[in-house]
């Protein structure tokens, strides 16, 4: 019977056909090929729904596509494309596919009816990017991941610098791809050596390498040496191994200190950012570690690293976001902060907790991004927020759905974000308290970073929305169609339901378990050894890790609590007719978070500073040197200096009629001893 | 004799383009040049050949006729192709076609001797990557350099005359330093071979056969052998520190010659040193492999900091195919079968696709005047499909997936990380990878300034769209390299087939 799973290839490849579509035809088609993409995706979603639905009746599926490279002896490894659907991917197809569809219908808003040149390009690129992160999502092997992780660079470079003709757009693209390369060569030298160590790179499965190292390491099954860990100890090499994988997710998604790229990849039209930030470009690095987290489970080294760049990354963006200017750039470092967060939960144990995030995020961040793109639109395309203010009575759709949005970033009971940042910063509390100390040195700065969360999300959303409008604009904005509307309260909605699915401090107070849906989602049907379930049981066995048993109701009490007090002290100083530029207190702290700690400019230091010049001497010492060499042995040479000599002042063609003459008589020569031509 | 077809074929209509007039040489030659390209996808699509032709397998449309006898040494009309020369030769005729067509524009100046140089040039080629015997091998190996030196002297730009001279002295002098290394191996064979014919000599090497000369040791002599060789070829590739000629020669070459000159003839380089020297004496090539890995990492990582301070669009991209050839070199000494399979394939990628950056940097040339990268800004405003097309060509060569760099790149990588010929090799693998990320460095930053931004030109032309006879061919080598990354099996299957021979049966 031909089921879901027949069809799903075609989840990658409808949005794959909207861009040649609009690449090729855009010109020719209403709205710039706008509808094909909405219809890709919905297409897209639909199935992906349906894959969903199947993964959810118990059956996965795990088989190769499409042979990439076969090996003409037995030997030779064969590199191979394929499907993996099962609970984790099915989930992420559904959230990638419906922020997808939402941002196509959303464009038709801000990018067709704000009369934007161009659009088939800016079409194309986003059936591009969502087929790029469809297929990064269903890839069943790491060298497929690395390929479309690849591909999803690609089009963030084309989006971000879709306005090529300014200055800006190009920059922040180059950037983008530059420093996000960065990270992608330890990823690819990563992918190389799980094929040295491994010869095989599935993902899923008794072959797959996540397996192969489990039963490599001291007490498994296999016997010594029967992987190359190229003279390590199995635990030190696969800890090489997954920190070296672990550099292209820190450039992805945007963790310190690749991180900066992101900030600048605020050049791009708005939507594209919705789509960058919940579902495709930097929700990738954070879904590889989760992809393969069988494969870090059994490292505590590299689980203790993650847990402090995600820990550290999530304090240290959100004190940026709290002094800047422009709505989008608040939201860009709030992204950074709650990537931070997915990724203290993979280190810290948690998967279920951070799958939970990436989830809840996905939606709630689109949201805030297209919103924050309505109120663009209404103010003229100007983000500053100084210039806002009062914008509640003029658009309550964008007011109430936005305010959605914040309510679940800043982790405000019931909203989305609540439940699950709650359950992440959970994790890393039991499991630091069950033995791995260091974790509770990141639980810390996750939590001082809650704190900071609230605030600079209700800076957000005073200084847009509340108070006395402050320029004519925000007086008279101008308004939105139901193109825009309408993803915005699918997504509000969302952003205040989804975290439901998994309400870990209610099921453990009314004692009904049950309802932790996607704990159970996620345990349940997997493909054997891929579960929730066995990396628990790996954590334990490799990495040591133990949960101490703790009511989650204080711990959830104090991120409340410090969301709450973040949101309060926003209220006092921001919700106000006219407020102040109260962070100007800060003083020489609020010029070191506005300029970000100087991140940037040590980066263009190194850049100018220090590569430029290097290459520069490089090129000096090539010419002086290694080429000075050269000409000067020709020059010596009085025979070859004569001859130079000669060829210079005289004519080219005399040069060569002797040449080919002397070529004629070689081969004229050789071809009478022969007796060629008796 | 679909061999002595093609070649023929293609010497004959080199004749006629160069007696043809002016006018129409352009249109002829381009005519003429899809004649070697339907050979040889003949040949390819009817290619049945299995193994290596230098180690017993068998050969595809092998002719092997007696032609004189010299010194007691038979020379024949030995020619053929396998897995490894199969694919070279379709790009040959492929790429050679589409720069022909890509010169129109810019060769306005003695045209008929222009493309007949060019056909003739195509003819040698074809012969280099199919001769099987050494003498016949090395006048085709000559015989390139002529029409290159005068494509370069004549039609070149302000320095034309050093650069042609430079490019054709340096690797003249590596072909006799080349020459003599591979004399004294022959001579050394004594008795056991009675030809310059390479798969005899190739057995009788790999068959250690090789006897002392003139009270030299058989190991020195076929280590210093080996060594020579190794550096005549290395200026050909070339490989760093003997790279100086080619900046130089690709900058003062008009386009079209580049083409042809990154694409083809920098492949025979590595050609002949996977021919000779990694086929012939495996075990040198094992003894040496730290210092060539060394050289490898070198050419790649140096090769790709000298482009990022280029401003010249042409010498970025002549300095990112040395760095290209690192890679090649890198693959060649892991023996196995996705290091000297990838660095074969890696051979066919780098020409498409450094042809396509070429034939880019040619087509904004032509219509601005100008190279330079502070010169202009924001070009795709005025040529969109040209802008397109190279930024796609660009992030071809920075190895994106699904392209052919990546995946000759991803196997050279591959293989050698996995390379078992010495302990060091992960650590060398991974040092030239970085080369990706400085590629994507000045090719961004080039792209940048070039291409995007506020339209500027500080040349005084007027900026057209360009012509289709420039754009197509852009456009059907980016399909060619697509098509390649997609399915790399379209030539890798047959490379791999007559790699593993060499490696020892498939290996990881």
């Amino acid at each position: 019977m031909v089921g879901a799973f027949d069809y799903a290839p075609a989840i990658v490849l409808l949005p794959f056909l909207s861009f040649l579509v609009a690449l090729a035809g855009g010109k020719y088609l209403p709205k710039g090929g706008a509808f094909g993409g909405i219809a890709a995706t919905a297409g897209s979603l639909l199935l992906s729904v349906w894959v969903f639905l199947t993964v959810s009746g118990g059956e996965t599926h795990n088989d190769t596509l499409y042979t990439w490279v076969a090996g003409v002896s037995e030997e030779t490894v064969s590199l191979e494309l394929g499907l993996l659907l099962d609970p984790l991917s099915a989930m992420m197809l559904i959230i990638v596919s419906l922020v997808a569809l939402l941002v196509h219908v959303f464009s038709l808003g801000y990018m067709n009816d704000e009369g934007e040149t161009g659009l088939p390009r800016y079409y194309a690129g986003l059936g591009l990017f969502t087929a790029s992160m469809l297929g990064f999502v269903v890839a069943d092997n790491l060298l497929m991941a690395f390929m479309f992780f690849e591909l999803v660079g690609l089009c963030s470079y084309l989006l971000i610098g879709f306005w090529f003709r300014q200055e800006g757009p190009p920059s922040a693209a180059k950037k983008a791809f530059l420093v996000t390369r960065f990270g992608d060569y330890f990823f690819l030298v990563g992918v190389v050596a799980v094929f040295a160590t491994f010869g095989t790179a599935a993902f899923a499965g008794p072959d797959s390498f996540p397996h192969i190292a489990e039963l490599a390491m001291p007490g498994g099954e296999s016997p010594d040496g029967a992987v190359n860990t190229f003279g390590f100890d199995p635990r030190t090499w696969f800890t090489i191994v997954g920190l070296l994988v672990l550099g292209g997710v820190v450039g992805k998604s945007a963790q310190f200190p690749l991180h900066t790229w992101l900030p600048d990849a605020m050049e791009g039209p708005t939507p594209v950012s919705a789509l960058i930030h919940a579902a495709t470009m930097v929700a990738a690095g954070v879904y590889l570690v989760a992809r393969m987290y069988g494969f870090y489970a059994l490292s505590p080294t590299a689980l203790a690293i993650i847990a402090f760049i995600g820990g550290f990354t999530a304090l240290f963006a959100a004190t940026m976001g709290v002094v800047k200017r422009e709505i989008k750039q608040v939201l860009a470092y709030s992204t950074i902060s709650q990537y931070g967060y997915m990724m203290l939960g993979l280190g810290a144990g948690g998967y279920v907790a951070a799958t939970f995030h990436l989830m809840t995020h996905a939606f709630f961040k689109a949201l805030l991004f297209l919103g924050a793109g309505s109120v663009i639109i209404a103010m003229h395309h100007n983000e500053n927020m100084w210039d806002m203010g009062g914008l509640k009575e003029k658009m309550p759709v964008t007011y109430y759905t936005f305010l959605s949005g914040s309510l679940a970033l800043a982790g405000i009971v019931p909203f989305a974000g609540f439940w699950s940042k709650d359950e992440v910063l959970y994790e890393a509390l039991v499991h630091g308290l069950g033995g791995s100390t260091l974790l509770l040195g990141a639980y810390a700065m996750g939590l001082v970073a809650v704190f900071f969360t609230g605030f600079y999300t209700f800076r957000m959303v005073f200084l847009t929305f509340h108070g006395e409008p402050r320029t004519e604009t925000a007086r008279d904005p101008h308004g939105v169609r139901w193109n825009v509307k309408g993803p915005l309260v699918v997504l509000g909605v969302l952003a205040a339901t989804a975290g439901l699915v998994n309400m870990t401090p209610v099921a453990e107070m009314l004692g009904m378990p049950g309802i932790e849906l996607l704990h159970k989602w996620l345990a349940h049907g997997g493909i054997e050894m891929t579960t929730s379930e066995h990396y628990v049981t790996l954590l334990e066995e490799q990495a040591d890790y133990h949960a101490t048993h703790l009511s989650p109701l204080v711990p959830g009490l104090v991120s409340l609590g410090l969301a709450l007090a973040g949101a309060g002290l926003a209220h006092v100083l921001y919700n106000v007719p006219s407020p102040e530029r109260h962070t100007d207190k800060l003083g020489a702290i609020k010029t070191l978070w506005y300029n970000n700690y100087y991140q940037d400019e040590l980066q263009v230091w190194l850049a100018d500073g220090v590569v430029r010049p290097l290459a520069r001497a490089a090129d000096k010492f090539d010419q002086g040197v290694v080429d000075g060499v050269v000409d000067g042995v020709s020059s010596v040479s009085l025979f070859a200096g004569g001859r130079v000599r000669r060829i210079q002042t005289g004519i080219v063609s005399n040069y060569a009629a002797l040449l080919t003459l002397g070529l004629t008589a070689l081969v004229l020569v050789f071809g009478i001893m022969g007796g060629w031509f008796v | 004799m679909i061999i002595e077809a093609l070649i023929a074929v293609t010497f004959v209509a080199a004749l006629v383009v160069f007696v043809a007039p002016d006018e129409v040489a352009g249109r002829l030659a381009a005519a003429l040049s899809v004649l070697p390209v339907l050979g040889s996808l003949y040949m390819w699509s009817s290619y049945d050949a299995a193994g290596n032709a230098l180690t017993g397998g068998s050969v595809a449309f092998e002719t092997m006729v007696p032609w004189l006898e010299l010194g007691g040494y038979t020379l024949h009309w030995h020619v053929g192709v396998d897995g490894i020369s199969m694919p070279l030769v379709v790009m040959t005729t492929i790429l050679t076609s589409l720069a022909i067509f890509s010169a129109w524009t810019p060769i306005d100046d003695r045209q008929s001797q222009f493309y007949g140089l060019f056909l003739f040039m195509e003819a040698n080629l074809l012969g280099v990557f199919m001769a099987l015997d050494f003498f016949v091998w090395f006048i085709f190996w000559e015989a390139v350099l002529v029409p290159m030196y005068f494509l370069i002297g004549i039609w070149g730009g302000p320095r034309r005359k050093y650069a042609a001279i430079k490019f054709f002295v340096y690797t003249n002098i590596a072909s006799l330093v080349m020459f003599i290394g591979f004399a004294a191996l022959v001579f050394g064979l004594g008795d056991s071979v009675s030809s310059f014919d390479l798969p005899a000599i190739s057995r009788a090497l790999r068959g250690g056969e090789l006897g002392s000369l003139y009270g030299v040791s058989a190991e020195t002599l076929k280590a210093v052998a080996f060594v020579a060789m190794f550096l005549g070829f290395a200026v050909k590739v070339p490989i760093v520190p003997f790279h100086t000629w080619l900046p130089d020669a690709h900058v003062e070459a008009p386009t079209p010659a580049s083409v042809v000159l990154a694409g083809v003839l920098l492949k025979m380089g590595t050609y002949a040193l996977l021919r000779f020297n990694f086929t012939m004496m495996p075990d040198q090539a094992t003894a040496f492999a730290v210092p060539i890995a060394a050289v490898a990492v070198l050419s790649v990582i140096y090769g790709a900091i000298l482009a990022l301070a280029q401003q010249d669009l042409k010498r970025i991209v002549a300095y990112s195919s040395v760095s290209s050839m690192g890679y090649v070199i890198l693959g060649l000494i892991a023996y196995n079968t996705y290091g000297v399979g990838g660095a074969t394939f890696q051979m066919i990628a780098h020409g498409l696709i450094s042809g396509l950056m070429f034939m880019g940097v040619g087509v904004i040339y032509n219509t601005t005047h100008t190279r330079m990268v502070g010169d202009m800004s924001g070009m795709a405003d005025r040529m969109p499909v040209t802008t397109g097309i190279f930024v796609a060509g660009a992030f071809g060569y920075m190895g994106l997936p699904l392209m052919a760099g990546f995946a000759g790149e991803f196997f050279i990588f591959k293989g050698a990380f996995a390379s078992t010929v010495h302990a060091s090799m992960p650590l060398f693998t991974a040092a030239s990878m970085f080369g990706i990320v400085i590629v994507a460095g000045y090719l961004l930053f080039a792209m940048q300034r070039t291409l995007f931004g506020p339209f500027r030109l500080d040349t005084d032309y007027e900026v057209t769209t360009a012509a289709l006879h420039e754009t197509v061919p852009m456009f059907v080598l980016l399909l060619c390299i697509i098509a390649l990354g997609v399915d790399p099996g379209l030539f890798f299957r047959m490379i791999q087939d007559a790699v593993n021979p060499l490696v020892g049966g498939g290996l990881p």
